[in-house]
C-alpha cells in the first residue's frame, strides 16, 4: 500500500465492525475505546453507550482482579496474553450463538490480549479479541464425558 | 601498536558478529576464546587490554570467569556482552568488576558509543590508524554451513535471554538459563532431545502454533508439575492451588515464555509471526505420554530447546521450538543475511 486510499480504510473499518469476533480496545484505566458489532449484538449494549465508560462500571459481573492480573503483564511487559475457555469458560456472559440447537447455555470464549503501543513505544492501550469457541468446548467436554463413561463400563465389565 | 582485545563467546557466530561491530577505525588485534577457561589462558599469556565476555558458556561461564579474574588479579577491562539481560545479571557482573554490560546482539553504533563513553576508544580523539583487517578476513572465510548452525544457536540465545528477562520481571526472581540446544532431529527422537525433564516427572504441556515469512512451527512448553507451589507463591496466588489455579499459572508462564521467545527470534530475523491460540495438550502426564499423544505428521524437525530454572526455587520448565522441515530453507536464508 504505497498510497493510502481513504475508501480502502473505510472498507477495512467496515469489516472490523462486522467481523464475527469481539473486538475491544481499552486504555490503562479500563475505559472502553472500541466496541465492535459483535460486542454490541451479543451484549445488547450499543457502542455509543459504552465507549468512554469504565469496563468494570459497565459490566459489574466481570472478574475484575483476574482481568487486572492478566492485563498487567500485557501493559508492563509489552507481551500478548492468551486465555482459554479451559481456564475460564467465558469472560462476558453471552448467550449461545445457536440458541435453539446448541446444547451449552452460554458462549465459551477464548480471549487474546494484545499490547497496543503509542507513537513513543509505550503500551498505553490493549486490544481484546473475544472468540466464540462454544463448538470446540462442547465437543471436547462431550468427548471427555464419553471417555469417562467408557472407562467405567470397562471397569464394571471386569 | 594495535590494542589487543579478547572476545570470549562459545558461539563463533557471536564472536564474528562482535568483531564486525567493532569500530573499523580502531586498530585492534582480535583474540578469541570459546569459554572462560580458554579466556583465562589467553589473558595470562597475551595480556589483552579489553575483554568482551559472554555469560552463558560451557566449561566455565562468564560469572566463573569474572571470579577467576578477581582471584588471579588479572588486569583487564571487561565488557560483558550477553543475551541474559535480567537486571540481576547486570547487577551481579557489575559487582564482580565488569565495567559495562551490553545487550546482545550489539550494533556497531551502540558499541562505538559504549567504547567512547567509557573512554576505551574514541573515534574523534584518535588519528585513524590503519585498519586491522587480518582477524576479520580469516574469520569470514569459515564455511557457511557451520555459520548457520551457530547462527541459530546465537539467535536462540538472545531470544531465550529476552524471555528470561520478562519471566524474571513477572516473578521478581533470577532465572537461570543454560545454553539453548539447537538440533535437527527426527520427530521420533523428540523425547531424547528433552534433557531438562526426568522420565518420572509429572508434567503439563501447552503448545502454540506460529507462522510467518514461510516459517512455521509450534512452541511447546513442558512444565514440571512440582513447580506449581513455588510459582503460585512467587505470583502471589493465595489459597489452594486447585486445578483451575494450575491452568492459570501454566498459561501465564506459557504466554510470557512463548511470546517473548518468538518475538525475540522474529525481531532478529526482521520478520513477524502470527500466533495461534495456545492449547493445553496434557496434564498430570509423563513426558513420554505428552509427546506420544501428539504424534506429528512431520518427519524431521529443527528444534530449539531452552530450559529455564528459577534460582533457589523448585521451578523448572522446558520450552521447545519445533520448526517444520520446510521451514529450514527460508530460515537458513534469513540467518545468512545476518552473517553478511
Amino acid at each position: 500500500m504505497s498510497e493510502i486510499d481513504v475508501k480502502d480504510i473505510q472498507r477495512l473499518l467496515g469489516m472490523l465492525r462486522a467481523i464475527d469476533v469481539g473486538l475491544i480496545v481499552l486504555d490503562e484505566d479500563f475505559t472502553i475505546k472500541v466496541w465492535n458489532d459483535f460486542m454490541t449484538n451479543h451484549s445488547g449494549i450499543r457502542g455509543e453507550h459504552v465507549i468512554g465508560t469504565n469496563l468494570f462500571d459497565r459490566f459489574n459481573d466481570l472478574p475484575e482482579s483476574w482481568l487486572r492480573n492478566k492485563t498487567r503483564s500485557v501493559f508492563q511487559l509489552n507481551n500478548s496474553a492468551f486465555t482459554t475457555w479451559e481456564q475460564r469458560p467465558y469472560l462476558f456472559k453471552f448467550k449461545n450463538y445457536r440458541p435453539i440447537t446448541g446444547t451449552a447455555d452460554f458462549m465459551y470464549q477464548n480471549i487474546t490480549f494484545l499490547p497496543l503501543s503509542s507513537a513513543d513505544g509505550t503500551v498505553d492501550h490493549i486490544g481484546m479479541i473475544v472468540y466464540d469457541v462454544t463448538d470446540v468446548a462442547v465437543g471436547r467436554l462431550a468427548l471427555e464425558q464419553a471417555n469417562k463413561e467408557l472407562k467405567e463400563l470397562r471397569k464394571s465389565a471386569h | 601498536m594495535p590494542t589487543k582485545i579478547l572476545i570470549t563467546d562459545d558461539s563463533s557466530f557471536a564472536r564474528k558478529q562482535l568483531t564486525r561491530a567493532l569500530p573499523s577505525e580502531w586498530d585492534v588485534d582480535v583474540l578469541n576464546a570459546a569459554d572462560g577457561k580458554e579466556a583465562i589462558d589467553v589473558l595470562l599469556k597475551d595480556a589483552p587490554k579489553v575483554m568482551f565476555l559472554d555469560l552463558n558458556m560451557p566449561v566455565m561461564d562468564g560469572y566463573e570467569t569474572l571470579e577467576a579474574i578477581i582471584k588471579q588479579d588479572i588486569e583487564v577491562i571487561v565488557i560483558v556482552v550477553s543475551g541474559d539481560i535480567q537486571p540481576l545479571a547486570v547487577e551481579r557482573v557489575t559487582e564482580m568488576g565488569a565495567l559495562v554490560f551490553v545487550k546482545k546482539p550489539i550494533k556497531k553504533e551502540e558499541l562505538s558509543e559504549v567504547l567512547r563513553s567509557h573512554a576505551i576508544f574514541d573515534l574523534n580523539a584518535k588519528v585513524v590508524a590503519a585498519k586491522s583487517t587480518k582477524a576479520l578476513t580469516t574469520l569470514v572465510s569459515e564455511t557457511v554451513k557451520t555459520d548457520t548452525q551457530e547462527g541459530y544457536q546465537e539467535i536462540a540465545n538472545v531470544a531465550m535471554g529476552r524471555a528470561a528477562d520478562l519471566l524474571a520481571k513477572l516473578l521478581d526472581s533470577f532465572v537461570v538459563m543454560p545454553i539453548p540446544l539447537v538440533n535437527v532431529i527426527e520427530v521420533s527422537e523428540l523425547r531424547m532431545a528433552i534433557q531438562q525433564v526426568d522420565d518420572n516427572d509429572m508434567v503439563s504441556g501447552v503448545c502454540q502454533g506460529f507462522i510467518g515469512a514461510g516459517i512455521a512451527g509450534e512452541a511447546l512448553l513442558i512444565f514440571n508439575e512440582a513447580s506449581y507451589e513455588d510459582i503460585a507463591d512467587l505470583m502471589k496466588y493465595v489459597g489452594d492451588i486447585d486445578e483451575a489455579v494450575q491452568v492459570e499459572l501454566l498459561m501465564d508462564i506459557a504466554n510470557i515464555l512463548i511470546g517473548a521467545c518468538l518475538k525475540g527470534i522474529a525481531e532478529q530475523l526482521d520478520i513477524s509471526f502470527s500466533q495461534g491460540h495456545p492449547l493445553v495438550i496434557g496434564r498430570h502426564v509423563k513426558v513420554d505420554e505428552l509427546l506420544g499423544q501428539n504424534a506429528s505428521r512431520w518427519k524431521k524437525t529443527l528444534t530449539i530447546e531452552m530450559g529455564y530454572k528459577i534460582e533457589d526455587k523448585n521451578i523448572s520448565c522446558d520450552l521447545l521450538l519445533l520448526f517444520t522441515e520446510d521451514s529450514i530453507e527460508p530460515l537458513d536464508e534469513l540467518v545468512s543475511y545476518l552473517i553478511d
